[in-house]
This record gives structure tokens, C-alpha cells and sequence, in this order.
């Protein structure tokens, strides 16, 4: 329902497999997702760990970013899943001459 | 009165750890031996804590709440939190008086910063902490920035932070000689479209900024301007506060290497602290005798 939720469950997905000082990282198996306010489509790209949607829904790029990692994709993967969403860039830094 | 003997900036990639082998081994022996020479002063130095400035991860802070510095102040912190991270997953002490007397200090000064007892550490401290001490014993202050979600507290303000947090160090009676380290940046992109890309035109000005002493010439970037060198590049504010620490003085650039497989590029820089250490004090123990700054004008 909310942008929020669903960077949340991601966060709790990808802390579940962490080694925290308190757990052991063994904690995506049994991941409850369905605990969260998610839309279908949300749930759906949850499920599937479709990174694409998740960029596209506007899901936290540093989210997005530990996400691939955890869920297994190389960067390369992840980079050429994302591609098609690049626009050219026209701003220009202090630093160009 | 505690002095800081030792003050460097360092990019934090995870892959300089987990990926060590992949980078070409030119790129991957200047920038790490640029790290070992440090490694060395220090252990010349005897330095008897450390503080590092670092990004927030989403590690230990969401979005309920998410402080833009918080110190940690605990007696140890644990790290490194991710599983796929090649480094001992550890206890690392804290030193909580100088963790308290830097939150006592910036509260007095103008800055609210939030504390916290024990922090989990991620890569972004342990990569770089681990090239310093591979025992993990040197008691080590965090202090995690918010470097990555909007709004950001803006660049003119880490650096007065900096200099905040050089003066609450050398007013601290409890230590002599500590070390100040900034790490992350400089540009990247991570979770979008151009991960993987690195803005070799940026870095190489901004390492010249920092060897000019010029540091003014960043601290008015908006946000929209940084992120032209990647959204990872909000880490430049690491060194931008490590610049404060050290009131704006140049600094020698060790290393610079764009390295690809590293998404990254890999900068260290270390500024004098009159102990002998940077290259202007003479000291080119396994760092590059000059600047690599221009090597790719």
C-alpha cells in the first residue's frame, strides 16, 4: 500500500541473512512476507525477486543494491536487468570542462 | 591532550575485500599498498584508537528513524554484518571515552548527533579498519553518516562537523595519539542503471581539490550535482569532514585507481599531521612518490 512497506519487508529480507550480533544470517528461508501491507504487484515482485520491478516501483536504490546481492545476481546481471530504465544524462558538474 | 597523529580518507568497495583478486593487480597493488604504507605509520605511530566516518547502510538505522551522524559510544561494536564479507565476524572494542567526550563536544558546538551503544558495522567501516588492523583490536570509534537518503545534511556542514570533531579529539585527556579516517566514495552507482560506471573526470578533480587545499570548492555542491558522479558518490562527505578535521590543510592524494571491477574509484588520501606522515613530510614508504592525481589527463 505504501512505498514504505515494501522497502521494509526488502530491509527485513535482507537483515534476516545477515551475521548481526544477534543472529546468525539463517533467517531468509522461513521469511514471512505476508506480515506486510503489500500490493499484489509488490508481493508479486517480491516473490520473484524481480529486480527490475523493484526499480520500478521506486524501491531505495542502496535497497535495491543489497538486495541483488543477497538474492544471488551478479552485478553484471544486474546491471544489464536495469539498462533499459537509464536516460541520458544532460547536467553538467563543476569538474567538466 | 589527545593529538591526531594519523588522518586519511579511503574508498570502502566491498569487493577490495570479497573481490580482492579481481581488480588488475597495477590498480590493485597502488591502492592497497597505498593502505599498507598507512598500516605501517600507524603501527610506527602507536596509535591507541581510532575514529572512522563512514556511510549508514541501512544497517543499523530505517526509516522510522534515521539519523544523519550518530557516534558509537559503546564499549565494542560488531562487524562485519554481511555474511559474503571474507572478514572475521567480530566484537570490536569501542573507547567510550573519547565516544562521549565527541558527543559532549559537538553538542556544545552547534550539532545534535545521535548515539548509540552498540552499532553493527558493515563494509563500509571494516573494509577499510581491517587494512589498519587486521587483528581488530585498535579500539575504534564509529560514527555513521547519512550519505544516502534524502535529505542529506549538506556538505558545508560535514566539513564544520570535522572541524568539531578535531577539536572534541584534541581536547580529550584521556588518549595522545589517535587516528582520524574518512571512507567511501568516490564515484559510484549502485541499484541503478549505471552500476558498475566510474567518473574518472570527477574523482581526478576532486583529489586535485584536496591537493591543492581547495576543499572550499566542493562544500556549496547541491545533491543533484554530487549524484553526477554516481549516488554513491554522496560519500564524498566522509572526506569533506576528515578535511575539517584537518582544518582544510592539503592533502596527499596516495592513490587513485578507476578500478572497473570494483565499481568504483579507489582513492586514498592522507594529510599531514606533522608526525612525518603524507608524502609532503617525506614519507613514501609503499605509496607512489608522486601525485597520481593527473596520471590519466
Amino acid at each position: 500500500m505504501s512505498l514504505y512497506q515494501l522497502n521494509r519487508a526488502v530491509y527485513d529480507w535482507i537483515r534476516a541473512g545477515e551475521v548481526n550480533s544477534d543472529a546468525e544470517g539463517d533467517g531468509r528461508a522461513g521469511f514471512d512476507v505476508s506480515r506486510y501491507d503489500l500490493t499484489d504487484d509488490e508481493r508479486k515482485a517480491f516473490d520473484g525477486k524481480d529486480v527490475a520491478a523493484f526499480y520500478q516501483m521506486g524501491l531505495h536504490e542502496v535497497l535495491i543494491n543489497r538486495f541483488a546481492r543477497a538474492a544471488g545476481y551478479a552485478r553484471d546481471d544486474y546491471r544489464k536487468i536495469l539498462e533499459p530504465f537509464g536516460k541520458p544524462e544532460e547536467r553538467r558538474g563543476r569538474w567538466q570542462k | 591532550m589527545a593529538e591526531v597523529v594519523l588522518a586519511y580518507c579511503s574508498s570502502h568497495a566491498p569487493m577490495m575485500s570479497s573481490a580482492r583478486e579481481a581488480a588488475p593487480k597495477e590498480q590493485r597493488d597502488n591502492f592497497l599498498g597505498a593502505l599498507e604504507a598507512i598500516k605501517q605509520q600507524a603501527q610506527e605511530l602507536d596509535v591507541q584508537a581510532c575514529v572512522f566516518l563512514s556511510n549508514e547502510h541501512f544497517t543499523n538505522f530505517f526509516l522510522e528513524n534515521f539519523p544523519q551522524i550518530c557516534v558509537g559510544v559503546g564499549e565494542r561494536n560488531w562487524g562485519p554484518t554481511e555474511e559474503w564479507l571474507p572478514i572475521d565476524k567480530v566484537w570490536i572494542p569501542g573507547h567510550e571515552g573519547l565516544a562521549n567526550h565527541i558527543m559532549r563536544h559537538t553538542l556544545d558546538n552547534g550539532f545534535d548527533p545521535a548515539f548509540s551503544h552498540q552499532l553493527e558495522l558493515d563494509h563500509g567501516i571494516m573494509t577499510v579498519y581491517y587494512e589498519l588492523d587486521e587483528d581488530m583490536k585498535l579500539p575504534l570509534v564509529p560514527i555513521v553518516m547519512n550519505c544516502a537518503v534524502p535529505p542529506l545534511m549538506p556538505v558545508w556542514r560535514w566539513y564544520e562537523f570535522g572541524k568539531q570533531l578535531g577539536a572534541a579529539i584534541r581536547s580529550f585527556d584521556g588518549l595522545e595519539r589517535v587516528a582520524v579516517v574518512g571512507c567511501g566514495g568516490l564515484s559510484h552507482w549502485i541499484g541503478n542503471p549505471r552500476v558498475g560506471d566510474i567518473n574518472e573526470e570527477f574523482d581526478r578533480w576532486f583529489c586535485e581539490r584536496l591537493e591543492r587545499g581547495e576543499i572550499d570548492q566542493v562544500l556549496d555542491m547541491p545533491d543533484s550535482e554530487i549524484e553526477l558522479a554516481g549516488n554513491g558518490n554522496h560519500e564524498m562527505r566522509t572526506w569533506v569532514a576528515v578535511a575539517g578535521v584537518m582544518g582544510g590543510a592539503p592533502a596527499d592524494v596516495l592513490a587513485y585507481e578507476p578500478i572497473a571491477p570494483w565499481i568504483t574509484g579507489m582513492a586514498v588520501a592522507q594529510w599531514d599531521t606533522g608526525r612525518g606522515t603524507g608524502r609532503r613530510a617525506g614519507n613514501t614508504a609503499g605509496a607512489a612518490p608522486k601525485s597520481p592525481v593527473a596520471a590519466g589527463d
